[in-house]
């Protein structure tokens, strides 16, 4: 097994180089245009791996994705949940819930998690060398250290937002409490932000990993009693909105051009 | 450079790096090039360890931007790189240039067909004398260059390492001489996963 995670301090962003050692096969998770397509390509050459495919956790909102590019220069797939279709307008390659993905040893199973979007999918990772338990998830923005992803950026278009804040806010809830705590304790949490990131509420934390167990015991936006008092301690909880995020989606959607995104934050 | 100069400055004597990954390399390759893996930690170590400076070299990588890297980090070094390779196979195959392929050995089939192959160990040699599949030969990966044209002929050269890093560049070497070389994917990993026997010392 070989993981990486690299992280964008001015926005508490992580992103992931995940692969087999043996095989010598590396997929990249949620990469960053601040890190840029040719960083990934060249580190996972520097650990001898050659990159199969690009995935997304979801369609991002607070930073700019080089996913098209990294797939487009490494000539494999870029892949996100199937409910990003008819969002996203560039080629993908969308899966199902429970999807399986293989790298020689090491297993990739998606697990859809809406609520912070409908598409918002957590990669549950085993190195079957191993065992064939799972060892660490990968979250994006739907579990945090501390907190959880916020349900309430919606770029104000109906069929792009698709879920409003509240039917979010309940998804986000049934996701974690039914799919990710169901998880054994053990299982690491590598989210897609961390303390300082504005995807979450006040209470994230600096940390970049926690356990599913930890997080079941002090995340204290999970330890609400219920759906309604999750949404009601999440939207009190809330941090500013991220810069720019409209603009920040909607060039991830494909529906503005760098340039145009680049005008717009200039 | 484009693939037909590439071509003409491997007339001219220059030899291509190929500095994918064994796997790719072993799948297709341009014919005569040379398996040297990048990465750069320690990319110029290793090619002072075993490339000639006084040799002209082409380099090929993928995707693109590994090659653009690597063939300034070497040029820097001060070995003699003519540029790399643009658009990499796909544009060399494009262009109607010649490929060959290395073919693929598991531990298991040397273990059940010892006979047929002459059995090369390409790590240093105090890996070697720590342990090696029975009957092997040791050639350190850094002396292939000089010594590769003395490894005879006679039969399937079966090139293994640790893993297939300096085992496919030991192979492509003697691939490039017209030798008959296979490459042992999995190495000295995989036959000592396996429980095989293992002979030490020499």
């Amino acid at each position: 097994m070989i993981f990486k995670q690299y992280r964008f301090e001015p926005l508490a962003q992580a992103s992931y180089v995940l692969g087999c050692a043996r095989a010598k096969e590396a997929i990249v998770v949620d990469p960053s245009a601040e890190l840029g397509a040719e960083a990934y390509v060249l580190d996972a050459a520097d650990l001898g791996l050659s990159i199969v495919g690009v995935f997304e956790t979801h369609v991002h909102a607070d930073y700019v994705s080089c996913g098209r590019e990294l797939s487009e220069m490494a000539g494999v797939p870029l892949r996100i949940h199937e409910a990003a279709r008819g969002l996203v307008r560039y080629d993908v390659e969308p899966f199902a819930d429970g999807a399986v993905f293989d790298l020689g040893k090491v297993r990739l199973t998606a697990v859809h998690t809406p609520g912070h979007t409908p598409e918002s999918t957590c990669y549950v990772v085993t190195d079957r060398a191993r065992t064939e338990e799972p060892w660490f998830v990968l979250t994006g923005d739907t579990l945090f250290v501390g907190d959880v992803g916020r349900p309430d950026l919606l770029v104000g278009d109906q069929e792009l937002d698709v879920m409003d804040e509240a039917a979010r806010a309940r998804a986000l809830w049934e996701s974690i409490t039914a799919r990710l705590f169901t998880l054994p304790d053990s299982v690491e949490v590598y989210p897609a932000h961390y303390g300082g990131s504005t995807c979450g509420g006040v209470n994230m934390n600096g940390k970049v990993s926690s356990t599913i167990g930890f997080e079941k015991r002090f995340n204290l936006a999970m330890r609400q009693p219920d759906a309604a008092a999750f949404a009601r301690f999440v939207k009190e909880t809330a941090k500013p909105f991220p810069d720019n995020y409209a603009r920040i989606k909607s060039y991830n959607l494909g529906l503005i051009t760098r340039e145009a995104l680049r005008g717009a934050t200039a | 450079m484009t693939p037909a100069e590439v071509r003409d400055a491997v007339a001219d004597g220059a030899v291509l790096l190929d500095m994918r990954p064994p796997r790719p390399f072993a799948q297709e390759h341009v014919t005569g090039a040379i398996n040297f893996q990048f990465n750069r930690a320690d990319l110029v170590d290793r090619a002072e360890m075993a490339l000639p400076k006084s040799q002209a070299f082409v380099v090929h990588a993928e995707p693109e931007p590994i090659a653009r890297v690597a063939a300034q980090i070497l040029t820097e070094a001060g070995y003699a790189v003519g540029g790399y390779l643009e658009g990499g196979l796909r544009a060399w195959l494009a262009a109607g240039l010649p490929t060959e392929m290395l073919p693929l050995l598991d531990v298991d089939e040397v273990r059940d067909r010892a006979a047929e192959f002459r059995v090369v160990d390409t790590r240093e040699g105090f890996e070697f004398r720590h342990g090696h599949v029975p009957g092997a030969e040791l050639l350190e990966w850094s002396r292939a260059w000089d010594r590769a044209a003395t490894v005879p002929g006679d039969r399937p050269i079966a090139l293994i390492c640790g893993d297939q890093v300096r085992s496919a560049y030991v192979a492509s070497v003697l691939q490039r001489l017209g030798k008959p070389a296979l490459l042992v994917f999995g190495g000295m990993a995989d036959w000592l996963e396996r429980g095989y026997p293992i002979e030490k010392g020499k």
